[in-house]
């Protein structure tokens, strides 16, 4: 326990995404990973009504002393972890601030006003200038479209957990992500979660 | 595999505070748990019944009709001697609180514990109801976990306090408190096989032999009270009622639940830990009155930091009011007098400005600048999500039906709502088509009453829409009563074959209960018909099928029923299934020019159909669309093309 | 006049209960569809610009310009509209086969004309299941018969040609239809919105005389305690001084006051000024005093061409319009133009000054005057 160091403390990770991209798996795997060490891990989720095709929004505090609310106030995000770049913004808005540090996989999931037509969708560089003019420091991956490559959408969130363990911003171990994977999976699903871990980490050293 | 129950003693696991709560009742030795579905409530049920056939535990748990049948299914382990629990989310507790009050009056056995979860702000709800007062009307105790160890540990201590005072003992969750997660140490979970038996021959007032009634209600009503008077000498020197701060705070903070972590994080923010003392309650009702007083005596300026409705706030006064010859006279701050607002949920920051404006501190501000460029760039470039159906999901096809056959019905006809995913009806989701929205089962109510209105000019069609398991929750009593009373109503059963909106949990008309033996199931067209409507049953898919049985049933004098039956797109059966593989042909499809104004993606919007605005065509977006077929029913040129998967 | 769309279009006739049934905005889009006699929007549409709204017979009508378009003249406010032969006719020899017709056989004749000489391939007509009338494709002379006989209901009958239309389809059709139906043909038949894709799919239009027509739904209502609907055969309204509807049904005659069958006359056709279909290539009625006749108004070249070949081929004898009942027809038909036009001012709905809103009708208001005083 006293071997682990936190920047800050309580640090103020947000989870960010849509509704069924799998957005409360990432931040308890997260979470889990964290509290294995030792650490006062909450999670604040949305879920609910919010899940159907909705942003949802995890907010995890990670404390060496306390349980901190579950919901993180306004300005005070340490970082930034979104499934989807316009959901950063959204998320930035509210949270942000000129230190914040954000992983942004650029993949869009269009709302359904934008699949109507009715409103319009900014264009990939354009989000990448803003997140980039709105943080100190940021990341961008496809997640998706490498975890459609791993062989499944669903590992684009061990992407991005892998890409937040990368930044060297929390103490996240490999070796506990691949502990905690195998109560879940084995064999070739195990290998495929651990190779998406690996891409996240590289993605972000690299 | 490993589970909840298994956790050893004194391990450190992440827990969500309906796990936490779950994990408390397996060690206070629970055996059986009864609930409805409800957000945040579901997963207490949920993660028993996941565990329920581990034999080391000897659990029965079931999802039961409603929540009142619930609560009376809970109370039969209790008045057998073992430690029961219902599980509920608030609106729920309306509907069990006929029974309650008898049972409270009645008294319990076994250890009994009713947990009930309020959702402040209405996250996943239609209204942001209040569990606490229950506690006061059917006069028993109220504990309010104030973090995740608490979720277990008051859980647990709530069947000991049951078994102290022979009554149930109330616990109030919350939507931030059970949803969320957080670090929880393990206690131990007994080792327990006792027998049931249900004690029935004694004198008839015996608590342990007798019959168990609320009457004579003189006697039983007097020995509440005093169980009452009992709970609240225990409170005084309750541990979950903790104090922070120093000896003779600037402000007092009187704050319960969700709502202490703010306060915390609130003091700590504007670096007021020495200035103003937290008093968090855990035992809410009946507020310990030598702890109250105590603290009061030490600050004349007191805080009250809670949601939904001002209930410690109006119990601190009424003991501040009683106390004031001894503690003096205070100055109150919170909901009444403005500080914090009446309505919606709370968090960190309308405590932190509501704490600054008390202690006159200045707020830690935002960077101005770099809040209006973020404000702008999200206002730009983050398009609103609206909420909406899935793709796939039977619902929208339902609604489309609802809506058009109205349309063309053209009398001006109505659905009336209740709760269920189907509540979206009123959203342009499901093109506006619910005019009422109420509780479970109040839909067909209300479609009765107006089904009676002819004698007053109205002649516009009037309908309900409920889901499979609302009918059984709650909709057959009105069915029953607009048939009895001639009411002309056609009932709309949007049947997606289970509880969709909370995760699959089964209900009657499923062939599995909630620990996964094989269930009887109960048919709802065959009820109704015995009932004596007319029923029709159609697949929501087949468009013109439907719509035209609806708009004879609408036509009809009397009560019909619609069965619409097709399940939900997330079932587990439908997952990853597809029935059609859909295409838009790009040689029919004529684009802006066609004078359909884009019904597809404009109106329908399944996030499956997307407007390529490049092309200025429909597409099928491959990765999304679930294969339902319906929308190839609504284009006037057939454009959009299904074929059957092999 | 501008052309707007299905919002101004579902404001200015449906909102106003000024919607026949016509059936002109039906078939074009998803939008608009016909159901148990009534016409409804299922959803609103944003185009700014719609042909429902520029086919419609209700929204703001500039009957100057559909003649001066269809006849090269001038809409004058003349009993019988733009004529250039009127006779009496009925079906001749050559149509003896075809069996009995309620009054002369004239449209029949002149349809059999159509397909035998291949100058059609389709024809929009009206059917009826029970009381609620049904547009119908006819595509051959038996599917013509099989729509014969009068039916007062208002119906869609235009759906056909409009789905026609939009889809961009081959054949060759004879439109047969009221007034109404035969304004808002007229405007279609002007591709109003210059669309590329516009083909006039009408080889000719057949207008039938009307006074009014029945809500369906109002009709089906008043009679569904007198008799099974299903039963009914054929409906006529005899002339005065019979003052009744008659209903002939499989069980018997049924005669329905026609004081009671007057509130059932959509709002609509209260400020219709047309009794002979003015905007048609010819318009057929009943012939006053003589059953097995028709009275045949032909308005058009096209119109004269096939009267004169279908007299020619034998389909339709053709005799003079005796004076009396012109002067009759003519009588009536200024008293059906004098009591829509005051029906129409009185509701606001005729020449409404454009900051005032939208008319239903616009006619050069010093011809207006000159024929109401």
């Amino acid at each position: 326990m006293n071997a682990v160091t936190l920047n800050v403390d309580p640090y103020n990770l947000i989870i960010t995404g849509v509704g069924g991209q799998g957005n409360v798996m990432t931040s308890r795997a997260v979470g889990n990973m964290l509290s294995q060490l030792g650490l006062h891990v909450t999670i604040g989720e949305t879920f609910g009504a919010s899940q159907r095709g909705g942003s949802v929004m995890s907010h995890l505090r990670i404390s060496k002393t306390a349980s901190w609310s579950p919901q993180i106030p306004l300005g005070g995000a340490h970082m930034i972890v979104s499934m989807e770049p316009t959901e950063t913004l959204r998320v930035l808005k509210d949270y942000g601030h000129p230190g914040v540090r954000v992983i942004t996989n650029t993949r869009p999931f269009y709302p359904v006003g934008v699949i109507s037509g009715q409103l319009s969708y900014p264009k990939d560089e354009e989000i990448r200038a803003w997140i980039t003019e709105l943080s100190e420091k940021a990341w961008f991956l496809n997640a998706t479209e490498q975890a459609v490559a791993l062989g499944n959408p669903v590992l684009g969130n061990v992407i991005m957990a892998g890409a937040l363990a990368g930044t060297g911003e929390l103490p996240l171990e490999r070796g506990i992500f691949e502990a905690i994977m195998t109560t879940r999976f084995s064999g070739e699903k195990l290998r495929m979660n651990m190779d998406a871990y690996d891409f996240g980490v590289a993605h972000v050293a690299g | 595999m490993t589970h909840l129950g298994h956790y050893p003693e004194g391990s450190r696991h992440l827990l969500m505070g309906n796990e936490a709560i779950v994990r408390g009742a397996l060690e206070a030795g629970v055996r059986m748990a009864a609930g409805y579905p409800g957000t945040p409530s579901s997963e207490i049920i949920e993660n028993l019944a996941a565990i329920s056939k581990d034999p080391s535990l000897h659990l029965y748990v079931e999802w039961s009709v409603n929540e009142k049948v619930a609560l009376e299914v809970a109370s039969s382990a209790s008045f057998a001697g073992l430690k029961t629990m219902a599980v509920m989310k608030q609106p729920g507790l309306n509907v069990a609180a006929d029974y309650l009050l008898h049972l409270s009056g009645s008294g319990v056995r076994g250890a009994m514990v009713l947990v009930s979860a309020d959702d402040p702000g209405a996250l996943s709800s239609v209204n942001e109801g209040e569990t606490r007062h229950y506690a006061k009307l059917m006069e028993i105790p109220l504990l309010e976990p104030g973090d995740f160890q608490e979720a277990k540990d008051m859980t647990r201590w709530a069947f000991e306090l049951s078994d102290a005072i022979r009554n149930v003992v109330l616990v109030r969750t919350v939507t931030r408190l059970s949803h969320a997660s957080g670090t929880v140490i393990m206690g131990r979970v007994p080792e327990n096989d006792k027998q049931a038996f249900f004690k029935h021959d004694g004198f008839i007032i015996d608590p342990n032999e007798g019959v168990v009634m609320s009457p004579p209600v003189e006697y039983k009503h007097g020995e509440q009270h005093r169980k009452l008077k009992q709970a609240e000498s225990l409170f005084e020197n309750s541990p979950f009622n903790t104090y922070t701060g120093p000896d003779t705070p600037e402000l007092l903070i009187i704050t319960s639940s969700i709502c202490s972590l703010y306060s915390r994080e609130a003091v700590h923010m504007l670096g007021l830990e020495s200035r103003v003392g937290i008093l968090k309650i855990g035992t809410t009702y009946p507020l310990p009155r030598q702890l109250m007083k105590k603290h009061m005596a030490a600050c004349d300026r007191i805080f009250f930091v809670e949601e939904v409705l001002p209930f410690l706030e109006e119990e601190v006064k009424i003991i501040a009011a009683e106390c004031a010859a001894d503690i003096g006279v205070k100055t109150f701050f919170g909901k009444k007098n403005g500080s914090l607002p009446m309505v919606g949920e709370m968090n960190p920051d309308k405590v932190i400005a509501a704490l600054s404006k008390i202690m006159d501190t200045a707020m830690p501000q935002r960077d101005a600048a770099y809040a209006a460029r973020a404000g702008a760039v999200a206002f730009g470039g983050s398009p609103h999500r609206e909420a909406t159906f899935c793709p796939g999901c039977p619902h929208r096809a339902s609604f489309f039906t609802l809506n058009t056959a109205l349309s063309m019905d053209n009398r001006n006809g109505f659905v009336c709502g209740d709760i269920g995913c189907y509540s979206m009806g009123v959203l342009p989701a499901g093109f506006s088509t619910l005019k009422t929205l109420h509780a479970m089962g109040s839909g067909t109510g209300v479609a009765s009453g107006f089904g009676k209105l002819s004698k007053f000019g109205m002649d516009q069609p009037v309908l309900s829409v409920c889901g499979d398991s609302t009918f059984f929750h709650s909709a057959m009593p009105p069915l029953v009563n607009a048939i009895h009373n001639s009411s002309d109503m056609t009932l709309v059963v949007l049947d997606n074959s289970g509880t969709a909106m909370t995760g699959f949990q089964p209900h009657p008309g499923i062939e599995r209960d909630a620990m996964g033996d094989t269930a009887a199931t109960i048919d709802i067209p065959a009820v109704c018909r015995a009932m004596g409507a007319e029923v029709r049953v159609c697949d929501p898919f087949d468009l013109h099928h439907s719509r035209e049985t609806l708009l004879e049933l609408i036509g009809r004098k009397g009560v019909s029923v619609l069965v619409l039956k097709q399940g939900c797109a997330l079932s587990p059966e439908k997952k990853s299934s597809r029935r059609y593989d859909m295409r838009v042909d790009e040689t029919i499809c004529a684009g802006e020019s066609c004078g359909c104004n884009r019904m597809c993606t404009r109106v329908f919007a399944c996030p499956g159909l997307v407007w390529d605005k490049e092309k200025t065509k429909a597409r099928i977006d491959d990765v999304t669309c679930a294969g339902c077929g319906f929308c190839a029913d609504i284009c006037p040129r057939g454009a959009i093309v299904k074929k059957e998967v092999a | 006049m501008p052309i707007l769309g299905s919002t101004e279009l579902f404001d200015d006739v449906h909102k106003k209960d000024l919607c026949v049934d016509c059936g002109a905005c039906v078939g074009l889009c998803p939008y608009f569809v016909s159901h148990n006699g009534k016409i409804a929007r299922l959803f609103p549409c944003t185009l700014p610009q719609g042909r429902c709204f520029a086919h419609c017979p209700k929204t703001e009508v500039d009957l100057n310009r559909l003649s001066t378009w269809m006849f090269g003249s001038e809409y004058d406010l003349s009993a019988l509209g733009a004529v250039t032969d009127i006779r009496k006719a009925k079906a001749g020899p050559a149509m003896t086969d075809r069996g009995m017709f309620q009054n002369g056989g004239t449209v029949s004749a002149l349809l059999t004309l159509g397909f035998r000489s291949g100058r059609i391939t389709a024809a929009a007509l009206t059917s009826r299941k029970g009381l609620t009338p049904e547009p119908v494709l006819a595509e051959s002379e038996e599917a013509v018969l099989a729509c014969s006989g009068s039916k007062y209901m208002a119906s869609p009958t235009l759906s056909t040609v409009m789905k026609e239309s939009a889809s961009g389809s081959t054949r060759r059709m004879a439109v047969v239809g009221t007034a109404c139906q035969m304004t808002a043909l007229a405007q279609m038949r002007m591709n109003p919105l210059e669309r590329e894709d516009f083909r006039d799919p009408v080889a000719l239009s057949i207008g039938l005389f009307c006074t009014w027509a029945l809500d369906t739904r109002k009709l089906k209502h008043l009679l569904k305690d007198h008799m099974d609907l299903d039963s009914i055969v054929s409906m006529d309204v005899p002339p005065p001084p019979a003052q009744v509807m008659t209903f002939n049904t499989s069980s018997g005659t049924v005669d329905i006051p026609l004081s009671d069958i007057r509130p059932l006359i959509p709002k609509g056709c209260g400020i219709c000024p047309d009794m002979t279909a003015e905007f048609a290539d010819v318009s057929v009625g009943a012939l006053e005093g003589e059953p097995g006749w028709n009275t045949l108004i032909v308005r058009t070249a096209r119109g004269a061409e096939w009267v004169e070949d279908a007299a020619a081929q034998g389909f339709l004898i053709l005799e003079a319009m005796p004076e009396a009942s012109l002067a009759n027809l003519k009588t009536g038909a200024l008293g059906k133009k004098k009591k829509a036009l005051l029906r129409a001012k009185e509701d606001n709905c005729l020449n409404v000054a454009p900051e005032a809103g939208r008319s239903a009708l616009v006619i050069d208001p010093e011809r207006v005057e000159s024929l109401l005083t």
